[in-house]
């Protein structure tokens, strides 16, 4: 915290607009994010609603019918891929956007030294730098928004009174030991999921920023 | 690090273009790496003889022909796993170029406008 107001205060004094421009340019790659993780979503739930349909016809839905309990009016029909597809668009957009809110943050101001794989053009914006990730605060935010999803998502079969009648919830239990579809269950499958992501997500980063750095050794 | 970070090189951090083929090969290798693991989990654990073995994740066939769980299921599933990642990470990183493109199209022609 006190580096990050030291930072903020060393921007302040060098260039008043700095921060703003950060925080803008955090929102606006949030919002890019957002947008390209909710059609992504919305494209697979849509996809996937189809190919049930086709595959099982009538019969279809065994399991995909499951995510009615969080998407409000979805069905394994043709209208029900369109509702599907606007719930996944809404979670996993909010999510998305959600994340790299978080992920800007943490960056801080450090957000050009981190993400820059090359040294930043004079003109970024018709001659773009490559992206790198970085793996902690990618896993960071990632697996907090996921373990928030498990809490809250557990939560709400709790609320709702099903429970004991979640059978395939419970299945997480064969990953995340000790999970159970209870309040303190979700809260210890949301530990536990927080700790898988983040690994995913630092596996993730270092075979992206290993790869981009053999591609643009040159640049 | 903490040397003041010019405007430019924000800029350059928010139009950074996602690399495709990393991206690609990335997700890829994760997704390939949790479904041998989620197949590999199943089969590690005790269960009584002619108990069936993971009946849920043995459906993912219906999308994923030849997928079993079994060792060699768990190889086919991280061949599938790596395609679908690919797929989802080229995805991924073509859509998020292509709305940075767009965005940056958009504030262009708005400045054009305003510059008018």
């Amino acid at each position: 915290m006190g580096n990050y107001q030291n930072m903020r205060a060393t921007n302040q004094n060098v260039n008043g607009v700095n921060l703003k421009l950060l925080n803008a340019a955090i929102r606006f790659n949030a919002l890019m994010l957002g947008l390209t993780a909710g059609t992504l979503a919305a494209v697979i739930i849509y996809v996937a609603t189809h190919a049930s349909i086709s595959k099982w016809g009538s019969d279809s839905g065994n399991y995909l019918g499951l995510l009615a309990i969080f998407f409000p009016g979805y069905s394994v029909t043709s209208n029900g891929a369109w509702v599907g597809a606007f719930w996944a668009f809404v979670y996993a957009g909010t999510g998305s956007a959600l994340s790299y809110r978080l992920y800007g943050r943490v960056l801080g101001t450090r957000i050009a030294d981190i993400l820059l794989s090359t040294v930043s053009t004079e003109n970024p914006v018709l001659k773009p730098s490559v992206l790198r990730l970085h793996g902690i605060s990618l896993g960071l935010a990632i697996g907090t928004i996921a373990a928030l999803g498990l809490f809250f998502s557990t939560g709400w079969l709790v609320v709702r009174g099903t429970a004991d009648e979640s059978v395939h919830a419970a299945l997480f239990s064969n990953y995340i030991p000790g999970y159970s579809v209870s309040i303190l269950g979700g809260l210890w499958g949301a530990m536990e999921l927080f700790a898988l992501v983040f690994i995913a997500c630092i596996l993730l980063a270092t075979v992206y920023n290993r790869i981009v750095e053999m591609r643009h050794k040159q640049s | 690090m903490n040397r003041p970070v010019r405007d430019h090189e924000i800029l350059s951090a928010v139009f950074a273009k996602m690399d495709v083929p990393a991206m690609s090969i990335a997700a890829g290798v994760v997704c390939s790496l949790l479904l041998f693991l989620a197949t590999a989990t199943l089969l590690l654990q005790a269960v009584p003889q002619d108990y069936p073995v993971g009946p849920h994740l043995r459906d993912l066939a219906v999308y994923l022909p030849g997928y079993q769980v079994s060792w060699l299921g768990a190889i086919f599933g991280a061949f599938y796993g790596f395609l679908v990642g690919a797929v989802a990470g080229f995805a991924a990183a073509v859509y998020w170029n292509l709305t940075h493109y767009v965005a940056l199209g958009v504030m262009l022609i708005s400045s054009a406008e305003l510059a008018d």
